[in-house]
């Protein structure tokens, strides 16, 4: 024969007796054993090595990466005995760049359009859709500027494919961010499940359409349960902003991707239809920034391979403590991130309590009633989880009485009085102004409501 | 971009890219540090090997990133020394283009099983290929469902016992998918190829599939697709060699192996790196860099003291929108607060269209107009639909060019009938009706200032700047039409 070949070892404790290697074998010189394992309780292969000459095709032929080779497996090796390796050193974490921009006039911008360049001076440049009213225009000038910007826009085959690319970029650690609509948000829902499973973060703004299935395309503001307590299988929760005017939509954006990184946790955007829609006066930040890349990324290169991003947990009681970690940010975020707005809310008796556009009618309306000396206010939550309970039971002092005024079916009432609730929050009457269907309630009747609510307490 | 490798093949020692320890799997205690989860005979492992391989002997390890679907490979980041990103049930191809989108540079391998990939994500991956993004596809058949206990997949075999199929898999439950002839009609896949494990040749064969495909990622030329019929002996309730012979013997029958597809592109795939410049992003925006000169003396208090609400209604094609997108855009040029809100949707492709705008002093509270100060109508049915919504001391204009009959107002809101249309058509331009009624609009409510509007209609047109005069004639039309009606 030509030249020396290593001999071909098992590993017997590794070996699973599968007999692949059998066949391979041209000089049949392995057999089936008949010793059962005491480490692995399995039958390892026998090599009658009269036979063999080290032609290693049992090798190629062995499924296993350390049953059959030319070296025995050292179970004893220290490197091996004593599980997990303090594996090669974490990357750095590369941290994102704030660059100064110069003062340009307010830009003239539909709330789609407002909250897409928001995420373009937050550092986006990835961005995947499907098409959907009322939040398409999103998607589109996404599509017509990010190639400009070398950036990319991919508009995908449904909704399930939209978030599991955002899935990816998130996880090569990457700013990621949609424009979805109610059918379209419900779509998503699992895989927003996964972002928070596998912590990662992306930006969702839902154009909130109403429903329940096809429904329409008017504004609503049905989507404020599923963000609030519907994403997806699991103990899920994520910040969800309610912006108000096409400025807010760019300013919240910015302020999604700061907090999405901060927590590694998805933020939900939910906005209207008439809010996708409504053209209006934005100033732009002093700033844009250039995002980094976080030590924890799965980016593709030696730096980063030992990174690992999954949400899957074989052990139930590793998975209890994932799930703790997890709710443990949910904890803070109730704690931190609580944020609200309001108008008016000086020595008032009667609190109107609405976000998105119907806050811009109660404005209206309110703005009305102090004029006629009545004591009312607004109160606008622009986190909707977490409710900024905090600050309305600060309120909630002076105030006796809440008119919710929305486009759901209480839908966020319900996030009102469960807050309430947790907090263990005074006795108030609680009452609403509700519309469906892209109805939005009108100044007028806020108007009266809360005239109403004011002549009671007289 | 460079397709410049961080790690040379040459530097590498051979091998593969596994572990030297299995740290994941139960985290490397005992033996599961140096074994693999899958049974006895599975086809899985030969599969992980030979791609462990290939990726070292192409240098790319480093830059690699590996997605475990959902199945039994789901743990493949338990083995692969390789980034690692764990995707949603039947999804791996869209996360995969993530990644490679994200980092065109990294190597990207989707890994998938039957029902992954031919049931639940036959989209996903049908797009991906359609796509060609030069990414490389794994795809394990085993014609059943693994890691749930072995139910009828998408390309279980006529006749084939599983436990959704419990009598054999029947003409009711359909027959065999042969996705690699289907992922080979798509244009955007280069390369398709179907191999087995069940001898030497075979998987020296499969070996080489799965190279060539990397091999087209790494060179940037197009999307890789390497089938790999693969031994369940588990579920197949066979002996490993039982399982070999099956695959040879039948499955190779139903699903005939060799090479499907091979038109290789040029390499073609090098996108730039994302710009964060201040002055392209800035450009690219279309900032307004200069300070615009604004005009307005004062707020048109001879409306309303805070809060003008203008409606501009018509057809689809009427210009409505344009216009009332002009008001908003001067408005906002003179400091003020102002809104723009379309019907929109399927009433904007020919119906009717209008839209509320509102200037505001200081903000705009609602944005809608019920009862708007001015309305602004092109044709009849907005004109009857909305002139009794005008509020007292307001104003309604109408194009008299298509509109015969005078609107009933209420009292005390004045009228002034504008021949738009036939303006707009002396003009040689119909379309710059919408301007026309601008101009009308100034001069009969005085909203804002004739120069601001001049000035917002060159900004909004100066990349058409030969449509600049036109409009400049039609916006004065419309003021002297109001001026001094016919
Ligand atoms: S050496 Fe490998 S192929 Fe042979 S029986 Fe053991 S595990 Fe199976
Ligand atoms: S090395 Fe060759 S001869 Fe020896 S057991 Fe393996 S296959 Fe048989
Ligand atoms: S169930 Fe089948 S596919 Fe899954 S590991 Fe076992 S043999 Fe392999």
């Amino acid at each position: 024969m030509s030249r020396e070949r290593p001999p071909v070892l098992v590993t017997e404790a590794l070996c699973k007796g599968c007999g692949r290697c059998i066949e391979a074998c041209p000089k049949k010189a392995m057999t089936l054993g008949s010793d059962i394992n005491q480490t692995s309780g399995l039958t390892p292969i026998h090599i009658d090595y009269n036979l063999c000459n080290s032609c290693g095709l049992c090798v190629v032929a062995c499924p296993e990466p350390y049953g059959l080779g030319a070296e025995v497996y050292d179970l004893e090796d220290p490197r091996h005995l004593y599980g997990e390796q303090a594996r090669s050193k974490r990357p750095a974490n590369v941290a994102p760049r704030k660059i100064p921009l110069p003062k340009v006039e307010p830009m003239v911008l539909k709330g789609n359009y407002a909250s897409a360049i928001g995420a373009i001076l937050a550092g986006c440049r990835h961005v995947y859709g499907y098409p959907i009213t009322p939040s398409t225009e999103g998607a589109e000038l996404m599509a017509k500027l990010l190639p400009k910007l070398d950036g990319v826009f991919l508009q995908a085959c449904s909704e399930v494919a939209t978030v599991n690319h955002m899935y990816g970029c998130a996880a090569a650690g990457l700013p990621v961010m949609t424009f979805t609509s109610g059918p379209g948000f419900s779509l998503m829902l699992e895989g927003i499940s996964y972002f928070i499973g596998a912590e990662l973060p992306g930006v969702f703004v839902d154009v909130m359409r109403p429903g329940p299935g096809l429904g329409y395309i008017g504004p609503e503001q049905s989507d404020i349960k599923l963000a609030c307590r519907g994403l997806g299988h699991g103990n899920t929760h994520a910040i969800v902003l309610a912006p108000t005017s096409p400025q807010e939509m760019l300013d919240l954006t910015i302020e999604a991707f700061t907090l999405t990184y901060k927590y590694r946790n998805p933020v939900v955007i939910a906005a209207d239809g008439y809010l996708g829609q409504i053209t209006g006066r934005v100033t732009l930040p002093d700033h844009l920034i250039e995002p980094g890349l976080p030590d924890w990324a799965v980016w593709g290169d030696a730096a980063h391979k030992s990174n690992l991003i999954s949400s899957i947990f074989q052990d139930w009681s590793e998975l209890e403590k994932h799930n703790e970690k997890i709710c443990a940010k949910y904890r803070v975020m109730e704690e931190h991130e609580q944020r609200s707005t309001g108008y008016q809310l000086d020595g008032a008796t009667t609190l109107v309590v609405a976000c998105n556009t119907p806050a811009r009618m109660a404005k209206a309306a309110v703005e009305r009633l102090r004029r006629e000396g009545r004591p009312v206010g607004l109160f606008q939550p622009l986190t909707l989880w977490p409710f900024p309970i905090k600050a309305l039971l600060t309120e909630l002092v002076h105030a006796n009485r809440i008119v919710v005024v929305e486009a759901s079916d209480g839908q966020l009432e319900d996030e009102l009085r469960l807050a309430l609730h947790h907090a263990r929050g005074p006795d108030v009457d609680i009452r609403h102004l509700r519309h469906m269907g892209g109805i939005l309630p009108t100044d007028q009747e806020i108007y009266q409501i809360a005239r109403s609510c004011t002549e009671v307490a007289q | 971009m460079s397709q410049s490798h961080e790690t040379k093949a040459a530097d590498k020692k051979p091998g593969a890219a596994f572990f030297d320890h299995f740290d994941r799997h139960a985290h490397g205690k005992g033996l599961k540090g140096g074994t693999t989860h899958y049974c006895p005979g599975c086809g899985h492992g030969l599969a992980h090997k030979f791609l462990a391989e290939a990726l070292v002997e192409l240098g790319v390890e480093d830059r690699t990133v590996m997605i475990s679907p959902v199945g039994c490979a789901v743990f493949l980041f338990y083995y692969f020394d390789t980034g690692n990103t764990q995707a949603a049930h039947g999804r791996a191809p869209a996360v995969a283009l993530g990644h490679k989108l994200a980092n065109p540079n990294s190597i990207v391998v989707s890994y998938q099983g039957d029902g992954d990939l031919a049931a639940i994500g036959l989209a996903e991956i049908m797009h991906a290929a359609q796509l060609g993004i030069p990414i490389s596809v794994i795809f394990i058949n085993n014609a059943i469902y693994g890691m749930t206990g072995g139910q009828m997949a998408p390309t279980t075999l006529p006749g084939q016992w599983s436990a959704t199929t419990p009598e054999g898999r029947g003409p009711m439950q359909g027959q065999p998918m042969h996705v690699s002839e289907v992922i080979a009609k798509l244009d955007g896949a280069s390369y398709v190829e179907r191999c087995a494990l069940y001898d030497q040749r075979e998987r020296k064969r499969c070996k080489a599939a799965i190279k060539k495909a990397l091999q087209l990622q790494v060179e940037g030329r197009g999307f890789g697709f390497v089938e790999i019929l693969a031994e369940c002996p588990t579920h197949w309730h066979m002996t490993s060699l039982e399982s070999e012979l099956h695959v040879k013997n039948v499955m190779a029958k139903e699903y005939p192996l060799g090479l499907i597809k091979d038109v290789t592109r040029e390499p073609w795939f090098s996108p730039a790196k994302p710009t964060f410049d201040v002055e392209r992003v800035l450009d690219v925006l279309e900032t307004e860099r200069d300070t615009v000169e604004r005009f307005c003396q004062k707020f048109p208090e001879h409306l309303d003291p805070l809060d003008v609400s203008i409606k501009l209604a018509g057809s689809g094609g009427d210009g409505a929108q344009t216009a009332a997108m002009l008001v908003t855009r001067t408005a906002i040029c003179e400091g003020y607060d102002s809104t723009h809100i379309p019907s929109y949707g399927p009433e904007s492709r020919g119906g009717t269209s209008y839209a509320d705008v509102h200037i505001a002093k200081s903000e705009v509270l609602s944005p809608a107009a019920p009862h708007p100060h001015v309305l602004v109508a092109f044709n009849a049915p907005s004109l009857d639909k909305f002139a009794g919504d005008v509020r007292p001391g307001g104003m309604v204009i109408y194009d008299a060019s298509v509109i015969a009959k005078a609107p009933k107002v209420a009292e005390g809101v004045r009228v002034h009938a504008v021949p738009m249309s036939a303006i707009a058509q002396r003009l040689g331009n119909v379309v710059v009706k919408s301007v026309v009624a601008l101009g009308a609009l100034q001069q009969a409510a005085q909203v804002l200032d004739e120069r601001s509007f001049l000035g917002e209609l060159r900004r909004s047109l100066s990349h058409k700047a030969g449509m600049i005069p036109v409009n400049e004639e039609a916006f004065k039309a419309g003021v002297q039409a109001v001026r001094t009606p016919a």
